[in-house]
């Protein structure tokens, strides 16, 4: 434990050493204020959009004094909240919306909604934690690295620390422990701030925290072993920077290139084209035969008697929910194939540690594509409780009174949990 | 000058005898060829995909059976983005926003459809284009080359016998500068190549695609002259390559980063949803169509019978439902505009942000003049939204004229009830093919080529200031020679 200490302190009277691990520290309080900023503005978002829908819902409800009415002009909020940990590791958050208003209408048309952000600020990809940690945590881990042996060795004094008893075990095991600790030191109690303002379960907090120890290990073993080959200081730096650029630059990039080239996904704009069709051409077909292919859907509404005018607004509904199922295989098959897409990169990280912790940072805060998905699924089992509760009133002529308009069902943002 | 020249000589024979170097270099090209490739075909595809989409809807647009108007105003039509022929050069923002826009009466819907969210989390961590490979790699291969280019004669004593040989530290400075503006040049041919050619394929482009190769070629001057200048600054060969990527990491990697968080720190944009319902709250103040006594509409209608003469709307010579529709869809795509100008303002604001960053970095820069170049900027995608707005509302204002001169206003009252009455409500299919299609104007080369002025100035001003860094740096060297 001396030997650890001393090199520790060795460390912090280098200038270089401290005025790297001192940005580092300091970017790294900054990723998680901007962290924390963001998903506070997030949530706040959602509770106006929710404040705003209230009021919206108040004036449907003046003149929507039938079913059809209400189920046509009301939307409702659906919503999903960030995880407390994604202060840490933003992921699709900034690009995919947290909040989506949805009507009893064709669902297809409306889930693939977008957010109004500006695509600029988007490309380069966000200032988050993971981003600290995942580029910048390794280029200082390298800085402290590279000439551990090669700069005693260029100053002439390798052979003789080399001819110490118990080299290994009190001086260079504690070197690299020092650096290792220190690197540490500098990012996980930052971490460990953001998540205590967050809120964030211990759990979590333990799982984020070992992938930390796990991705600064990984860099720290990699470059102790580099540096401990016979390369000079700069051949050592020039390697590790490489390395460090080909797996978080150039690896991902081209491995996108070849899961997008060898998992097709269908056109999504050609999914929302045929939903469209099929719900307009609905118009000048046959209304009983409509009908009829609703029913084997929903076989409950059977009893519900013919139609007596050119428009009703059961009929109305019935073409709506018969266009999603038009396109509800070619939507599935474009949902599998982002997943698909999403799992092939997860074998590429297998064999990268810093992409695969990545990819566990966006898990656990529930930010990645996945979490994106579910959000989804929670709208479409959102959306088949909105609509069936509307059917009764439309079909069976259940009576609808505004106790009715204020029932229809809440969305959950725990729903498919 | 001529000592300048035989120095750059001598370093590039170095340079060639080093397997790294070459390597390098070697895997450079090989990725310039890949990016440039991929990209190209990709962008080629993305091009016909959407033409291919535009020519099916205004297809099924114009095959629509005979129907009444306001079904149309409702079945809408689906505008695609074009993508600009310098796009496989730079795809910009492309993959990051919606692509497609689905336009319809009463509402303004988001542009959907975007790669970003149809690609694994790994799309985040940079693209494999042309522009990539320039902006972000090749400053690094340069740095990996050049950083002892000084220092090792410095550390191997040749320096001091140089400049006792006659070699000015300026000659030095010049020929080191000259062989890494060849490597410079070899990296860039490729991405100047691919520029060429598309100039050459699309003659029109050809200004823009110039300064985009002039932007690049600044930029990889830039770093010549930062990395020889530290080069000659620094104590030792680390001491170079360190700083040097430390520079690096902060110019490539995290100003750009840092300039978007902070332009979305400062400048705020609302959530979709919170835009539409401030629209519809402020859309019911001005006049609800729902309310039988709502001035705003009671207004309308007292002031067209007035000016028809006449005291009840049946007795108006046309559809006066059609007429209600045209100018409730006057009234709600107002709004659109007026929230649409905010919207734009606040993200043109943002874009301006990031742009003053490039102060702090030359990639932001580059970025930019690239982007603009290529028609792939933030500038372009709002165009489309603008456009596809006013196309929308023409569409569906020919739509409502439709509704209001070509229908009978009992048989359009009764629609609902009486099947005949709906059937008379149907007008004849060859309306729809009237309705023009939908032509992108997007920025003309000309509004490109202004647009990359700026930032060529701010690249021109960081090499000078680079410039004046590298002679500086030449009178240390001789300094610290004697």
């Amino acid at each position: 434990m001396k030997h650890f200490w001393r090199e520790v302190g060795f460390l912090l009277r280098q200038r270089a050493s401290v005025w790297a691990v001192t940005l580092l520290a300091g970017l790294a309080l900054l990723s998680v204020g901007l962290g924390l900023h963001d998903v506070a503005k997030q949530k706040a978002a959602i509770s106006q959009v929710i404040d705003l829908q209230k009021q919206d819902s108040a004036a449907i409800k003046v003149f929507a004094t039938e079913a059809g009415d209400a189920a046509y002009y009301r939307f409702h909020p659906t919503w999903n909240p960030p995880a407390p940990l994604a202060f840490a590791a933003l992921g699709q958050r900034d690009i995919a919306p947290s909040i989506m208003r949805i009507r009893a209408l064709a669902l297809e048309g409306q889930i693939h909604e977008n957010e109004a952000q500006n695509p600029e600020l988007a490309l380069p990809g966000r200032f988050d934690f993971a981003f600290v940690l995942i580029y910048l945590a390794p280029l200082v881990l390298i800085v402290l690295f590279y000439d551990l042996w090669s700069g005693e060795r260029e100053a002439g004094r390798l052979a003789s620390l080399e001819a110490m008893p118990l080299a290994r075990s009190h001086l260079w095991f504690p070197r690299i422990l020092a650096r290792f600790g220190v690197v540490s030191a500098a990012l996980i109690p930052v971490f460990w701030i953001g998540a205590l303002i967050s809120g964030a379960g211990l759990r979590d907090t333990i799982a984020f925290t070992g992938l930390i120890v796990a991705l600064l290990g990984f860099w720290t073993l990699f470059a102790a072993w580099i540096a401990k080959g016979r390369g000079g200081s700069s051949t050592n730096a020039a390697v590790l920077a490489t390395v460090w650029f080909v797996i978080t630059l150039i690896v991902p990039a081209g491995a996108n290139l070849v899961i997008n080239a060898t998992t097709p996904i269908p056109d999504g704009a050609a999914i929302l084209r045929e939903n469209r069709e099929a719900v307009h051409d609905a118009w000048d077909l046959d209304r009983a035969a409509t009908l009829q292919r609703f029913y084997k859907f929903h076989p409950e509404l059977a009893s519900s008697p013919p139609m007596q005018r050119p428009f009703e607004w059961k009929w109305y509904f019935a073409f709506q929910h018969l266009g999603d199922q038009q396109v509800e295989s070619l939507s599935t098959f474009y949902r599998t194939g982002i997943a698909k897409r999403d799992a092939r990169a997860g074998l590429v990280a297998l064999a990268l540690p810093p992409l695969a912790i990545q990819r566990a940072f966006h898990r656990i805060a529930n930010t990645d594509l996945a979490a994106q998905s579910a959000y989804q699924d929670r709208i479409r089992a959102y959306h088949t409780q909105l609509r069936t509760y509307y059917y009764p009133y439309l079909f069976l002529a259940k009576p609808f009174t505004p106790a009715d308009f204020d029932a229809a069902p809440e969305f959950s943002d725990r729903l498919a949990e | 000058m001529r000592r300048a020249v035989l120095i750059a000589r001598a370093e590039l024979a170095l340079m060639f005898r080093s397997h790294v170097a070459l390597i390098g270099v070697i895997a450079l090209l090989l990725l310039s060829a890949i990016a440039a490739a991929t990209s190209q075909a990709h962008m080629a595809q993305e091009r016909f995909s959407r033409l291919a989409n535009q020519t099916q809807t205004d297809a099924l647009f114009e095959a629509q059976p005979a129907r009444h108007p306001h079904r149309m105003v409702h079945y809408g039509s689906y505008v695609y983005r074009p993508i600009g022929p310098l796009a496989g050069f730079e795809p910009g923002i492309d993959p990051f926003s919606g692509t497609t826009l689905y336009l319809e009466g009463h509402r303004q819907n988001s542009a959907t459809i975007s790669a970003v969210r149809e690609n694994s989390s790994l799309m985040r961590f940079g693209q494999l284009t042309p522009a990539f490979v320039l902006q972000t790699l090749a400053p690094l291969l340069l740095i990996f080359l050049g950083f002892s280019m000084i220092t090792r004669e410095h550390m191997r004593g040749s320096l001091r016998l140089m400049l006792s040989a006659g070699v000015t530290p300026r000659d030095l400075i010049l020929g080191k500068s000259l062989a890494l503006g060849l490597v410079g040049l070899i990296a860039l041919a490729p991405a100047w190549l691919a520029l060429l050619m598309m100039a050459i394929a699309e003659p029109s482009e050809a200004g823009a695609a110039a300064l985009m190769g002039l932007g690049y070629g600044l930029y990889v001057l830039i770093w010549v002259f930062g990395i020889v200048a530290a080069s000659a600054l620094a104590q030792s060969g680390q001491a170079a390559l360190l700083s040097l990527i430390g520079i690096w990491c902060f110019i490539a990697i995290v100003a750009p980063r840092g300039a978007a968080e902070l332009a979305g720190r400062l400048e705020p944009l609302e959530t979709r949803a919170a835009t539409d319902l401030m629209i519809q709250a402020e859309l019911r103040q001005l006049g609800d169509s729902h309310n039988p006594d709502d001035p705003f509409f009671a207004a309308f209608k007292a002031r067209t019978l007035a000016q028809y003469g006449v005291t009840k709307i049946e007795d108006l010579p046309f559809n006066f439902r059609g007429a209600v529709s045209a100018e409730g869809e006057a009234l709600t795509s107002r709004l659109f505009d007026k929230y649409f100008v905010e919207l734009a303002t606040t993200q043109r604001t943002q874009s301006q942000i990031v742009s003053l960053m490039s102060i702090a970095s030359p990639a932001i820069a580059v970025r930019r003049i690239s982007m603009a170049g290529a028609g792939t900027d933030l500038e372009t995608h709002l165009r489309f939204l603008q456009q596809s707005e006013a196309h929308r509302f023409a569409m569906v204002q020919y739509l409502n004229r439709l509704h209001r001169d070509k229908l009978s206003q009992a048989d359009d009252a009764a629609r609902s009830k009486d099947p005949l009455a709906e059937q008379r409500t149907r007008i004849a299919a060859d309306n729809w093919a009237k309705v023009p299609d939908f032509a992108f104007k997007p920025t003309s080369a000309k509004e490109r080529m202004l647009a990359a002025i700026a930032p060529i100035l701010t690249l021109a001003f960081w090499l000078a200031s680079v410039m004046v860094l590298a002679g500086w740096s030449a009178r240390v060297l001789r300094a610290r020679a004697l």
